[in-house]
């Protein structure tokens, strides 16, 4: 879950998958075991037979890690789960797709990413469950916030094809040791004054390359398309119109995120790094950079990549400059085909309620869809020991309340990966931002033909 | 030089002379002895390759695989206009050209050395094949670590030897040549044991022969050596070929699975297009139109190889050596 | 072989322990990230030796991911298509080479064509053809398609076509020997260089391949190369742990190389020297 759209899977050995580009989740039938027919009333384990129930997921989930399929096991004895997991969501993705076309092989329950939620939602509505007609629709619904209870369902509200996990509201993660030797503000209230627009975080950045006193070969930010990939969002628009059709060259928000982006790739206050490369990784230890966009994901990632020692170096403002938005996040639905119908919806049920998304949160970052597990105190009073004590309950509820979310098309992923690209050409090959967006939008065409 | 060693490919004139086969009974069992290949074959290989003829002939995607609409040429239209197919065409040649070319030479170099009588022959032979052994996944991994431009060993070097350092991702021509090491590194050992393999079928009378005849070590590599692997030489081309115009995972893994080759495309070969189409783009109908054009430049590429093998052939040696040549095709090619 | 015709002289070893090295390199450099997390690897002086947390790094990989599962698939896999391809491509190759039959020559064309064909288009209608028959997921999806290979069929007609003599077999027919059995006390013999160079290409291609076997197997029921798929399911993804779990997955290789080498390099040897 909590991938974004463009979001590679950092160590580059991981390509490693991308090769096979799309795993179909295997072992459709090898759940089967000693099932009989699930029945509507087999309980609230949607079964009383012996089932083994199949979990495709990508990248990281970490429902195993936070223990809730053993707790699962444990209310349901009947229930064993198994998860089918591939490493990159692309490559997930493409394999679900070729299982959707043959119509077979799919998992009991599979994974959906905001990245691809829209081809499923136009194109594979049907060969879903549809969580509106459940016997517990009602009550699933009202769980949601409502826009992601929106996105994972046809416009007119009438089919919804998964429920959601995670969502992705955004703060700015920082290292306050590198801001302080820079000479520059490094408390978390002061800055969040400091970069309430875009305008200033980049005039903010402009000052930390200016100072003599920061590491050399340090920058400001880690990337021009950490700076787009977040403002795009605050568009009314973000690479889809209204529709679901791709309308980069009319967006407001590609324009707004175009013009940020290219302005602090030409005003040198980027590391020009690739996010979600071995270099890019690296450099959350090594100092490159001093700030990036931060989903709530994005602090796991981040522990991970700089090991214990950075910890109480890094720190979170409580701000998004420009606005509260939303990267990345992830649903659950059920095949229509799947051997353990009713087991499955009542275990996606199950994940999807508050106890469990408080779990996630508490035990792996995710911060929860479900807005009654965002709003309960476990989550709201939670802080961060490793970004130097953040209170990153409060920061990240406040920003989830505040967000707006544009639509979402189909080829989303894609075009993003192709103009945050061609900023990186912007900020290391010293390409001219309007030869770039061309450049881009050529590439985009490669994709919607 | 006079005798040209020919014990690899001419036929043993017993056989050619007194009979030429298919005299030979059993005939009819020859098609029960086919039949499994083409059984598997046909399941496997050809239903999977003629639909995707047929998809090339649509505009598919993997969503609506179902509901594609039949367009004939259009998307071969489409690519012959494109500037990303011409793009991924030239630097298909020119890393091909780069990765193979120093590839087989130095395959060449190294078998030489290693047809001398070493202590520990059979160690550095298996320790040449430790690169066809390891994964191409891992490998690549360990040269876009080794290459990378920030923090990578390369560069490290050259910085610490005071020298400039080199954009080994971003930058055209470094990062072909980043991307062909790859190549070479894996290729070089296989194809030098090859070679040995050749060498060693060449009589050790003709070096002593040489050798009595005043040649150094060059003038035998030169006569001896050369000459008697001309064949063998031929069939590491022609697989390099086809192996380099179908290049893909090199450049994509080297991009961290980007199929991109590169932020500006600037190492996209052909092989990795058709994979972003088809995969990244969703474009099925777009890569298969790709897969096939890519399948017709392979057969002119080996034809023309083979043409000029034998042209230069019939232009340098005599009848004897030109027939030989022409047994030795499809005998060499066989790996 | 006559073992090399000059004496080589310290030039000599120089540049081929140098060859050694560069060839071996890479295998040594991911032993190295293996043991050294992302942090140290980092540092402005790179660390060039391995360590003891490679252990620690491999225990945590095997946690991750289904790595012995995907062994013991691998070798199944790997050990079923090595054995079939080289009796099926035996089989095909002596028939092309040996056996003059009606339409061999067009068949021959076509096997041979395809070598020069890209693969990765076809993989979708495969994938559907194998859910079709009920084996997406399962081992044999990953067997039957290289089962057999138009590269195999044409090494081993080529080898068998020189390297078998039509008297030989003549003579065996004279015995009053059938087919099978001509192919099985003569042909086979003939041809076990061949068989044995085969055998160890096919082995290496099938334990590395992940691009089909990726699509039609699952994570619960990997090859080594689809196992790999869990390794970064943790939070974050250590390289150092990846790359222990790929050399886990490689060590096997390395093992048969090690035990075989011998015999491998000298059947690569004698099947260069007569194909």
């Amino acid at each position: 879950m909590l991938r974004s759209t463009t979001r590679r899977r950092g160590a580059a050995l991981l390509a490693v998958a991308a090769l096979g580009a799309f795993v179909l989740a295997g072992c459709g039938d090898s759940g089967s075991s000693a099932t009989s027919v699930d029945q509507a009333d087999a309980g609230p384990c949607g079964t009383t037979a012996d089932t083994t129930l199949t979990v495709g997921l990508f990248g990281t989930f970490g429902f195993k890690e936070a223990g809730l399929w053993d707790a699962y096991h444990k209310m349901c004895p009947n229930i064993t789960i198994k998860e089918d997991v591939v490493e990159q969501s692309a490559d997930y993705w493409t394999r679900l797709k070729t299982r959707l076309a043959s119509g077979s092989g799919l998992d009991d329950v599979q994974a959906i990413e905001i990245g691809f939620v829209a081809d499923v939602v136009q194109n594979h509505a049907s060969q879903f469950v549809n969580w509106n007609s459940v016997p517990n629709a009602a009550a699933d619904k009202a769980e949601f916030y409502p826009w992601k209870w929106q996105l994972a369902s046809t416009s007119d509200g009438s089919t919804t094809v998964g429920l959601g996990t995670d969502i992705g509201p955004e703060a700015i993660c920082y290292r306050s040791d590198l801001l302080k030797e820079a000479g520059l503000p490094s408390d978390p209230d002061t800055l969040a004054q400091k970069w309430s627009t875009w305008d200033d975080f980049i005039a903010f950045g402009k000052q930390y390359e200016a100072s003599s006193s920061k590491p050399s070969g340090s920058h400001f930010v880690d990337s021009a398309a950490s700076i787009f990939s977040t403002a795009v969002y605050q568009g009314d628009e973000a690479y889809a119109n209204a529709d679901g059709q791709p309308d980069v060259e009319n967006s407001d928000g590609v324009k707004n995120a175009w013009s940020y982006a290219s302005q602090a790739a030409e005003d040198g206050i980027t590391a020009g790094l690739q996010q979600f490369t071995p270099a890019w990784n690296k450099a959350f230890s090594s100092g490159a950079f001093a700030v990036l966009a931060c989903p709530t994901w994005m602090m796991g990632y981040i522990q991970g990549q700089a090991g214990d020692d950075y910890a109480g170096k890094w720190d979170i403002a409580p701000v998004l400059p420009g606005g509260a938005t939303n990267w990345g996040g992830s649903w659950l639905g059920v095949p229509d085909k799947a051997a353990h119908k009713d087991a499955a919806i009542a275990l996606v049920e199950w994940l999807s309620a508050k106890d469990q998304q408080v779990t996630m949160w508490k035990d792996g970052g995710h911060f929860p869809s479900n807005s009654d597990a965002a709003a309960a105190p476990a989550v709201s009073n939670a802080k961060s020991a490793y970004f130097s004590n953040a209170p990153v309950g409060m920061i990240f509820g406040d920003i989830s309340s505040q967000m707006k979310i544009p639509p979402i098309g189909l080829y989303d992923t894609q075009i993003q990966q192709a103009l945050t690209t061609q900023l990186t050409n912007v900020e290391t090959k010293g390409t001219s931002p309007d030869d770039a967006f061309q450049a881009a939008l050529d590439d985009i065409e490669q994709v919607t033909g | 030089m006079t005798a040209v060693p020919q014990t690899r490919v001419v036929p043993r004139p017993t056989r050619s002379t007194v009979r030429s086969r298919g005299h030979l009974p059993g005939r009819r069992i020859a098609y029960v002895y086919v039949l499994p290949f083409f059984l598997v074959f046909a399941a496997f290989s050809i239903y999977p390759w003629v639909a995707t003829a047929w998809v090339s002939l649509h505009d598919t995607r993997l969503s609506t695989y179902h509901q594609s609409s039949w367009i004939g040429l259009e998307n071969y239209r489409n690519l012959f206009t494109n500037r990303f197919f011409w793009n991924a065409f030239r630097n298909t040649i020119t890393i091909g050209i780069i990765s193979t070319v120093p590839q087989l030479c130095m395959a060449l170099g190294v078998a030489h050395l290693l047809n001398y009588r070493l202590r520990g022959r059979t160690f550095f032979r298996i320790a040449l094949l430790m690169p066809y052994a390891t994964s191409l996944a891992a490998a690549t991994v360990i040269f876009a670590e080794l290459f990378d431009p920030h923090l990578g060993l390369v560069n490290w070097s050259l910085h610490t030897l005071h020298l400039p350092t080199v954009d080994w991702q971003g930058s055209k021509w470094p990062s072909q040549i980043a991307v062909s090491t790859i190549v070479t590194w894996r290729w070089t050992g296989y194809n030098a044991l090859i070679y040995l393999a050749g060498m060693q079928a060449i009589p050790s009378e003709l070096y002593e022969a040489a050798a009595m005849d005043g040649a150094s070590r060059w003038g035998q590599f030169r006569h001896v050596t050369l000459p008697g692997l001309r064949p063998t030489i031929l069939f590491t081309i022609v697989v390099s070929t086809i192996g380099a115009a179908q290049l893909f995972g090199e450049p994509l893994l080297y991009h961290n699975g980007l199929p991109d080759g590169g932020t500006q495309n600037q190492y996209q070969t052909l092989g990795l297009l058709m994979y972003q189409q088809g995969w990244a783009n969703d474009r099925l109908g777009l890569a298969s139109a790709t897969a096939w054009t890519m399948f017709l430049i392979i057969v002119l590429a080996v034809g023309v190889n083979l043409l000029l093998a034998r042209r230069r052939e019939h232009h340098v040696g005599g009848q004897a050596r030109r027939t030989a040549l022409l047994a030795g095709v499809p005998e060499v090619t066989s790996r | 072989m006559n073992g090399g015709v000059l004496k080589g002289s310290w030039v000599t070893y120089t540049l081929v322990t140098l060859i050694t090295l560069v060839s071996v390199f890479p295998l040594y450099y991911t032993i190295v990230m293996a043991s050294h997390t992302n942090a140290e690897m980092a540092a402005s002086t790179p660390p060039i030796a391995p360590n003891l947390s490679i252990v620690d790094n491999m225990k945590k990989a095997l946690e991750l991911a289904p790595l012995n599962q995907g062994l013991i698939n691998s070798l199944i896999v790997s050990g079923t298509i090595t054995a079939g391809t080289v009796a099926l491509c035996t089989l095909a190759g002596f028939a092309f080479a040996k056996l003059r039959f009606r339409g061999s020559n067009l068949l021959l064309a076509i096997c041979v064509a395809t070598m020069m064909v890209p693969l990765q288009m076809g993989v979708i209608p495969l994938y559907m053809l194998m859910a079709r028959l009920g084996l997406a997921g399962h081992l044999p999806s990953v067997i039957l398609p290289s089962l057999c290979t138009a590269f195999g069929v044409f090494f081993m007609r080529q080898y068998i076509s020189s390297a078998v003599p039509d008297e030989l077999i003549e003579a065996a027919y004279m015995d009053g020997a059938g087919p099978l059995r001509v192919f099985w006390s003569v042909v086979v013999p003939a041809a076990r260089p061949a068989m044995a160079v085969l055998a160890m290409l096919t082995f290496l291609t099938a334990w590395n391949d992940f691009f089909w076997p990726i699509i039609a197997l699952s994570t619960q029921n990997p090859t080594v190369q689809v196992s790999f798929q869990s390794l970064a399911t943790g939070y974050a993804p250590q390289q150092s742990i990846i790359m222990a779990g790929t050399l886990y997955g490689t060590v096997p290789v390395l093992i048969v190389f090690a035990l075989l080498g011998r015999q491998i390099v000298g059947g690569i040897m004698q099947g260069a020297v007569k194909g």
